[in-house]
């Protein structure tokens, strides 16, 4: 490095086989203008301390994988400068809401089962058959549901959520826009199986619309809205079943 | 390395991208009572197919034909490429590209809710497929998320594998893999496997590819004896960010963007890429021309312009400008809003208001595990699809937006191979197997938890050297003693990767064992391309040497074949014949009127 | 292995985050809102009662302390709705072809025009 500058940064640290609490570890870093917290990370895992743990890789924001709690707010640790907190420290978490596997790395193991239980793909009732060309979409049929297909999972979210940390139920932000951009997709036809497990106890109730998803989503994704919609949805659907239950031709 | 439970499937897939689930779903959904084994180091969303950004290509409107994509691949790889190979991908291509729209893809589309295809370098007519400029994004979601469908699909998220596990009859029956959370290696074991570990742009310090692109399945082919096939084509991409090396999509191009020197001279007219029409005319931009050249030849201009001292220095090193201005606001926005989104928070640049400072960046490997046209490799019951894997449908250079519908097609087929292997194969003896796994254990073991070595090397420092050794040695231009150098720093880093010490040794989440693991990939795929370049005395596609700077096709319309030595002494390196049909090599030609076929000519 | 390692949940966990002050504050002005609604029930339970109950009814709200009390449930009532209002755009998504109505246009169209054209309404038949 040829600038003296130096910053810290102070890393959550915890190591599954031996410790019981974790406890946060300061690591002088070169100061470079152009460097995101992943690149200090990064250096200090590979000159300083090759234990430090986090996960990473396409450093261009789109991947998801290195999602962290920056000085308290979850940030894509790829997207945010050094140069926006120099010379204050700043303090690197692992995201809340998601128990810590190691250091800064967390368990996927729950969100894995949210997305998956919302069915997001596509359900129709023909055979798949390709030799009749594209299914026709319109641009403004496409726009129906665009915005929330733009999800890179990066759980930012669920660490915004306070209902995420405190209700196991509930889906959360990222798996609900999805089951919604599936069921707004024109080529779709499983907007029922879907709501069959949306409505369900406080799977999409969970949510008081607290919005926070939404201000920390780093692909503008609106998770937020997107429950509303599913929400209102759902509460038609809901009244539906009340008058006439499943299989009444409803 | 605690050894770890035994786990048995019927195909097991190694890498879980674009061509790794695209196979999974193939064996899936056509043997609802396979179980398929998907076992990645990262979770699948994060695969770098996910950084794709431009387009994929596939002959869909009624204005294109398949003649016409297999010319233009074909010439666009100078004739490397294996046609039936290329054929049989052409052919596939629409159809694939329909089954992934079905699957849910965004595509952008068309005022009548067809498919928008547009424009890419190379290609002779507008063909590519698009979802606004995330389209590998798009791609690797949408296949993931339409393996969540399949019960048949067993995942193995964030398992390493570091060896192939080959029976007593020299079938492959599976991998070693250590389980990250625990640090156990576990036999995870199948009647055939596919390789599809992506490439390994992490050999060079400057590249789009993201951290996990270190080539560990082209090194663990390798390793078992496995050829890796024309390892010296490496693609620069002639429009990376500096300093970052992130991509600035070539669809920027595509849209009508224009890349000009340090004197705003569109300087590409001067090197044999035709006539820099003005922006606002219509037949701007012109296909197979300019800006929309084959990404070898724009890589090279650049070098070029550099040595003429016509290209723009900044801190980052020397850069061009791509200027996307005239585009407007709306179309940037609309089309490629990602771009947009990248230059501003990476570069600090607007690209509405701004030219977008770029420079080439390593980007592909063009070479990779050598299969046949079914992708199968020399092991039986061993196959290879995507980056990873060489067929070859890209020669000396792939054209953009070839390589994320290669993942479809030939995802497919070798899933579809391999599941036909396995219904013909279906029996193999599970403690020699085991009994490998447990051997790779302890080897781990020995090699990265020895405390009683201290003070060694670190990874960085050798991870450093390499990627030193090969952008000078290996670059866009090379010669015999850039890669002679090359060729002996590469070997020395392999003597002294035995003497890299690690400061954890520890189970649980042990990154730096992975990228002491990762660096070993790195240097057995670096050897292959070191040694495979110094003995190919020609230019040709991607490889251009200073001291042989004519394509030969007399000697070298062949593919280069490098097999590893067990006892670390350099490669073998053997040529295979390139498989030609219908197509004879002929002049490599760009600008007004290029990519006419052989007669018309 | 002493295996993962779960954060405890703070008691104040609405306090972590501006945002979800903000939420907390918006939750709580629809307890002035049920307030406000009680006390029109009774007005009207009281205006059944006959006029002389009414009246004793509006001459103990015309007290301080009632006044007071509309005061801040009509600051409630305002800064609920202003909050309604900015959530429409998100929950009712207005497209025209491919372009979404923008957010502030959509709780103009939505909210705050059908909000000030009723309360016109109103404030006219009150007067007229």
């Amino acid at each position: 490095m040829s600038t003296e500058l130096t910053m810290t940064l102070e890393v959550f640290r915890y190591h599954p086989e031996t410790d019981h609490e974790p406890r946060f570890q300061a690591y002088e870093v070169p100061y470079d203008e152009d460097w995101v917290v992943l690149d200090a990370l990064n250096w200090i895992k590979d000159h300083v301390d090759g234990s430090l743990t986090h996960r990473w890789s396409c450093r261009m924001g789109v991947c998801g994988s290195c999602g962290m709690m920056v000085n308290g707010d979850p940030k894509l640790t790829c997207a945010v400068f050094l140069k926006d907190y120099y010379p204050r420290p700043i303090k690197v978490e692992p995201l809340v809401n998601f128990p810590v596997e190691r250091d800064l790395v967390v368990s996927l193991d729950g969100f894995m089962d949210k997305l998956e239980a919302v069915k997001p793909y596509i359900i129709r009732d023909d055979v798949n058959d390709t030799s009749g060309g594209e299914y026709l979409q319109s641009p403004a049929e496409l726009a129906q549901y665009k915005q929330y297909s733009m999800c890179i999972n990066c759980m930012l979210c669920y660490a915004a959520c306070p209902v995420a940390g405190h209700e196991d139920e509930f889906l959360g932000p990222a798996a609900l826009a999805l089951g919604h951009r599936y069921n707004k997709d024109s080529r779709d036809q499983g907007q029922a199986e879907r709501l069959d497990v949306m409505l369900v106890g406080e799977a999409i109730w969970g949510c008081t619309f607290v919005g926070e998803c939404t201000v920390v989503c780093p692909k503008h994704v609106d998770p937020a809205g997107a429950i509303q919609q599913a929400k209102a949805v759902g509460a038609q659907e809901f009244f539906k079943r009340f008058v006439a239950p499943k299989g009444a031709g409803v | 390395m605690a050894h770890g439970t035994t786990h048995e499937h019927d195909v097991i897939i190694i890498g879980g991208g674009g061509a790794g689930l695209r196979a999974s779903i193939a064996i899936a959904e056509e043997n609802p009572d396979f179980s398929v084994a998907c076992v990645s180091k990262v979770y699948p969303m994060r695969s770098h197919t996910v950084t794709a950004e431009g387009g994929a290509a596939a002959k869909i409107k009624p204005n294109d034909s398949l003649e016409d994509h297999i010319y233009d691949t074909i010439s666009g790889a100078d004739w490397l490429a294996d046609q039936d190979a290329v054929e049989y991908f052409v052919n596939e291509a629409p159809s694939e590209m329909i089954q992934l729209e079905h699957w849910g893809c965004p595509w952008s589309r068309e005022p009548d809710g067809s498919v928008a295809v547009r424009p890419f370098g190379g290609m002779k007519i507008e063909r590519t497929w698009f979802a606004a400029d995330k389209t590998g994004f798009h791609m690797l979601h949408s296949l993931f998320q339409t393996t969540l469908k399949y019960g048949n699909i067993v995942r193995y998220d964030e398992h390493f594998a570091t060896r192939l596990l080959i029976d007593g009859n020299g079938r492959c029956r599976g991998c070693a893999a250590i389980e990250l959370r625990t640090g156990s290696v576990r036999a995870i074991l199948g009647k055939a496997v596919i390789i599809c570990t992506g490439g390994a742009g992490r050999v060079f310090p400057f590249t789009t590819n993201g951290s996990i692109k270190t080539g560990d399945g082209m090194a663990m082919a390798y390793r078992a004896g496995v050829a890796l096939k024309d390892m010296e084509f490496i693609q620069y991409h002639p429009t990376g960010l500096p300093g970052t090396g992130i991509l600035i999509t070539e669809a920027s191009r595509g849209e009508g963007g224009i890349l000009v020197n340090k004197d705003g001279y569109r300087y590409l007219q001067d090197y044999e890429l035709g006539e820099a029409l003005d922006v606002s005319d219509p037949r701007h931009p012109q296909k197979r021309a300019m800006e929309l050249g084959p990404r070898d030849r724009l890589s090279q201009c650049f070098i070029k312009e550099k040595w003429a001292g016509r290209t723009i220095e900044t801190k980052d090193g020397h850069v061009v400008h791509l200027d996307l201005r005239h585009l407007g606001e709306a179309k940037i926005d609309k089309k490629i809003p990602f771009v947009r989104e990248l230059s501003r928070n990476y570069a600090g640049i607007d690209p509405v208001y701004k030219p977008i400072p770029v420079r080439p960046v390593v980007h592909y490997v063009m070479g990779g595990i050598d299969v046949d046209s079914n992708s199968a490799t020399s092991v039986p019951g061993l196959y290879a699809a995507g980056e990873c894997a060489c067929v070859s449908i890209n020669g000396a250079n792939r054209l953009g937006s070839n390589s994320l519908t290669e993942l479809l097609v030939f995802g497919a087929q070798a899933g579809r191979h391999a599941a036909r292997f396995a219904m013909d194969n279906p029996d193999y003896d599970v403690s020699e197997l085991e009994a490998q796994a447990e051997d790779e254990g302890a080897r781990i073991r020995r090699a990265w938890f020895d405390t009683s070595r201290r003070n060694g090397e670190r990874i960085v420092t050798l991870r450093t050297e390499l990627h030193d050794a090969m952008e000078n040695g290996a670059g866009i231009y090379r010669n015999a003693d850039s890669l002679q150098s090359a060729c002996e720093t590469v070997a020395d880093l392999r003597a002294r990767y035995r003497s890299v010490t690690l400061d954890d040794h520890t189970n649980s989440f042990n990154t730096e064992l992975t990228a002491a693991l990762e660096l070993g990939s790195l240097i057995d795929v670096a050897e292959a391309m070191a040694h495979s370049a110094i003995e190919r005395t020609e230019s040709r596609g991607s490889h251009q040497r200073l001291d042989h700077t004519e394509r030969n096709d007399d000697d070298f319309l062949a593919h280069s074949m490098a097999y590893h030595r067990p006892d670390g002494s350099p490669p073998r390196i053997e040529y295979k014949p390139v498989t030609i049909t219908k197509w004879p090599p002929g002049a490599r030609t760009y600008g007004a009127g290029s990519g006419l076929k052989g007669e018309d000519r | 292995m002493s295996g993962q390692f779960h954060r405890p949940h703070a008691w104040a966990w609405f306090l972590e985050r501006p945002g979800y002050v903000r939420f907390m504050v918006r939750e709580l002005t629809s307890f002035f809102v049920a307030g406000y609604l009680i006390v029109l029930l009774v007005t009207l339970g009281r205006l059944g009662g006959g006029e002389a109950a009414f009246a004793e009814w509006l001459s103990a709200l015309s007290g301080p302390g009632w006044m007071l009390a509309h005061v801040v449930a009509l600051i409630a009532a305002v800064w609920h709705s202003i909050t309604w209002f900015a959530a429409v755009p998100q929950a009712m998504p207005v497209y025209l072809g491919e372009k979404k109505l923008p957010a502030p246009l959509a709780a103009v169209v939505m909210g705050y025009g059908p909000w000030l054209t009723v309360t016109a309404g109103i404030v006219w038949w009150v007067l007229r």
